[in-house]
This record gives C-alpha cells, structure tokens and sequence, in this order.
C-alpha cells in the first residue's frame, strides 16, 4: 500500500501538488470577503508600505515638497469650486433655492502620496502613505488637480490601498454635465465606459463627466473624464459611451483624500424603503 | 541548490518595491513588465517543476497580500506559470535556455498564461471581444516582460549558472 502511494507519488507528484495548490487557490479566492481576510491583507500591506514609502521618498524632491503640496491643495480646491459653479451654471438656481439643496462648496482634503502603485489592466490599485491615523476610511474619494482618480478601499494604521478607476471592481453613479444623464461607469479592461444607456439617450463627444449626486460612493460632483461619444452597440435597447479619464493615473504621484464617506443613514433609509413590504 | 531556495524567496521583496515604485515609470500605455513573473521561470529552470510550482504559489501569495488585489487571483496565475516553466527544467539544456533567446520564449509562454487566467478571475466585461481583451491584457504586457527579461540574461554571469 505504502510502496504503491510512493510510486503514485513519484510518478505523479508534480500533478498532485499543481492539483493541491490551485484547490489552496480556489479556496482563497473564495475567502476574500472574511473579515479575517481582510484584515491580514491590511496588515501585509501596511508593513510593506512602511519600506515602498522609504524607496518612493528617495524619488521625492524634498525642498519644493512642501511648496507643491501646497499648490496641489489649493488646485484641487479650485478644481472643485470651478467644478460645483459649472454645476450652478447648468441647473437653475432658482430651482435650487426652493429645494433648499445645501451649498456643499467646502469639503475638506486630507493630503497623502503615491508611495506605490499595482498597475495591471484590471485591478489598477495606489498605495498611499496616509491611513487611519489620519483620518482616512474606506469609500473616501481620492482626487488630484485634474479629477477623480478613485476610492479607498483598505486602510491600516498609516496606509491605505486606493481602488482606482481603471479596476473592474469599482463601479460608479456618474452623469452627463451637459444632458444630464445618468449611468453606471465601470473599468471595462482597456476602457472606461458608461454603460446600460438607452439608445436615445444624447451625450456627445466632449461633454464633462462628473460624479452623480444619486451615487453612494460618491456624492459630490467631481470631475472624472471627457465623453468619447456613444460607442452604438448593435444588439439589445442600451447604448454604451466611452470616457477618456482627465486623471493620468501614471504619473499621479500627490493626491488628496475628500474626507466624505457613504452616509450609513441614507443607505439604511433607502435600503428600509425597497425591502418594505 | 538550497541557497537558490533562499534567495528566491528574500529577493522577492525588494523587487517587489521596485515593481510597485520603479517599474509604473516605464509602462507603457498602462501596460507594465512583470518582474516577478521573469524570477520565477528564472528559479524554476534551476530547481524543476515541482519547486517552481510552489514559487508561483508563494509568490502569488505574497503578491496578493502586499498589493491589495483580490487575494488567490495572482496566487492560482502564477502556481500555473510556474508549473509550465517546469516543463523547460532540463540540466542538460539548462545552459541553452539561458543563454539564448529561448529563455525569453518561455517568459513570454509563461507571462502570457499568468496574465490571461489572472483576467479571468477578475470580473471581466465581456461585451468587450475575448480575442482584444486577450490580445491586450495576455500578448502585450506578455512581450514587455518578454522583452525586459533580455537585459537579465545579458547581465547575468553565465559561468555560474554552469558551475550550480
């Protein structure tokens, strides 16, 4: 019995074990959501960040740092005041006042850098050197100068890992700024794309996308990218439109954190009025 | 022969940073080399297919862990690409691998593999063509690390590959 598991063994061991690790794999696959999970991927990444922070800082020009953090900071708020008075713009004011929509023109940023970054054609992720010790929690946008460049994901102590728009896992409420239509925008794998649009829908070539108020995730709106017209899908009754992001994910190295996150108190009511019965 | 065991492990880390800080710089179109990718067929010629299969686990593992992408995903691609690499173990041919342009043939068969089962554990669109996705998320980045693991063998002391 013994004799022949051991030739089995060695006939076969280089299957058994390809065999033993891809069921290791699957399993793993399928653990991803355990807090457990997470929670050791939060503390990998956070130790390993500590030494890519010390690599990235060797590439950072530490006398005009602070001077650029600086610009950056008040770039991005102006991007984001230019961004809320083109919202003015569109909608009508008068509308506005009657509704008593609040003025939601001061969001406060927290600075952070790209200490690293996993760039595949899936699941482009950011690290940055900023975490819980300052203030930061996961679903809080992440902006530079030029727009959203995505959502923070996991968070340790000091780290964080940023899910960034190019990722097939993030998926976001966005709209139209001049026609005002709405849609899901996901990372395709080579593109981004607004998808699930009815035909008749109108967004041309070169109209702003930003961030939809009806999102969850991201509630102000932000700048994401410019529209590349509608791509005319043959089959079925939706149309999709591709986005060219204003964000360069390549080159983004300083960024800042809006400190906003999904209100639990908007979701719960939302989520009590689809389950009444 | 354990020496390589060690060193395939403790050299994982620092390139590991210069994958996540260094290599971004040099992408392409947002398509990167896989440096990680290049160590593993590297190791796996030298130790056979038993011991490369249980690098890309370990490798996929880690790299999982430390990038934040979902975790398994690396680790089942890169279990496969290292078992492939196996096939090309041969002492005998060792030096030929090595030496030639048939060490960048099997990165890229192996690279191609990785890239291509880690696309389709993650949620893919697939309104989009499988054979553009293929070409685009499998062939392209597969050359690049192609590519790139020809400075290696060039640089790399081709007598103490004989000699191990």
């Amino acid at each position: 019995m013994f004799r022949s598991l051991t030739n089995v063994w060695e006939n076969f061991k280089e299957y058994i074990v390809l065999v033993v690790l891809i069921i290791v794999s699957l399993i793993t696959l399928s653990l991803n959501q355990k807090p457990a999970a997470k929670k050791i991927k939060s503390l990998a990444f956070g130790s390993f960040a500590a030494f890519t922070s010390v690599i990235s800082d060797v590439f950072d020009i530490s006398g005009v740092r602070s001077e650029n953090e600086k610009l950056r900071k008040l770039n991005a708020e102006l991007m984001l005041e230019v961004s809320e008075l083109r919202k003015y713009g569109i909608e009508n004011s008068e509308l506005k006042q009657l509704l008593s929509l609040r003025d939601s023109s001061q969001y406060p940023l927290i600075p952070a850098a790209i200490i690293s970054k996993s760039l595949s054609r899936l699941q482009n992720t950011f690290t940055l050197n900023a975490g819980k010790n300052n203030g930061l929690k996961p679903g809080m946008p992440v902006i530079n100068d030029q727009g959203l460049l995505g959502v923070v994901n996991s968070i340790s102590d000091d780290f964080s890992i940023v899910q960034t728009l190019k990722n097939v896992d993030l998926k976001l409420t966005v709209k139209d700024e001049r026609s005002g239509v709405e849609g899901i925008m996901k990372w395709n794998g080579s593109e981004l794309v607004l998808g699930d649009i009815p035909k008749t829908y109108d967004i041309q070539p070169g109209d702003r996308i930003i961030t939809s108020q009806l999102s969850s995730i991201v509630d102000i709106p932000i700048p994401i990218g410019m529209s590349l017209g509608l791509s005319n899908v043959e089959t079925g009754i939706f149309n999709e439109a591709k986005i060219k992001p204003y964000a360069d994910f390549i080159k983004a190295e300083h960024v800042f954190v809006i400190s906003i996150v999904e209100s639990k108190q908007k979701s719960g009511f939302e989520l009590n009025f689809y389950n009444r019965k | 022969m354990r020496s390589d065991y060690i060193w395939s492990i403790v050299l994982f880390f620092p390139l590991l940073i210069i994958q996540t800080t260094i290599i971004p710089f040099i992408s392409i179109n947002g398509i990167t080399p896989d440096l990680i990718l290049i160590m593993l067929v590297f190791y796996t010629i030298r130790n056979g297919q038993v011991y490369g299969t249980v690098l890309g686990f370990v490798y996929g593992f880690l790299f999982d862990l430390i990038t934040g992408s979902l975790l398994g995903s690396a680790m089942l691609s890169k279990t496969i690409a290292g078992f492939i690499a196996g096939y090309f173990t041969n002492e005998n041919k060792r030096e030929i691998y090595f030496k030639t342009y048939i060490f960048i043939l099997i990165v890229f068969l192996c690279a191609v593999v990785d890239l291509i089962i880690n696309s389709f554990f993650s949620s893919i669109d697939l309104n989009t063509s499988i054979g553009v996705l293929l070409f685009e998320q499998g062939v392209m980045p597969g050359i690049y690390t192609a590519v790139l693991s020809t400075f290696i063998i060039l640089f790399y002391p081709k007598r103490s590959i004989i000699e191990n």
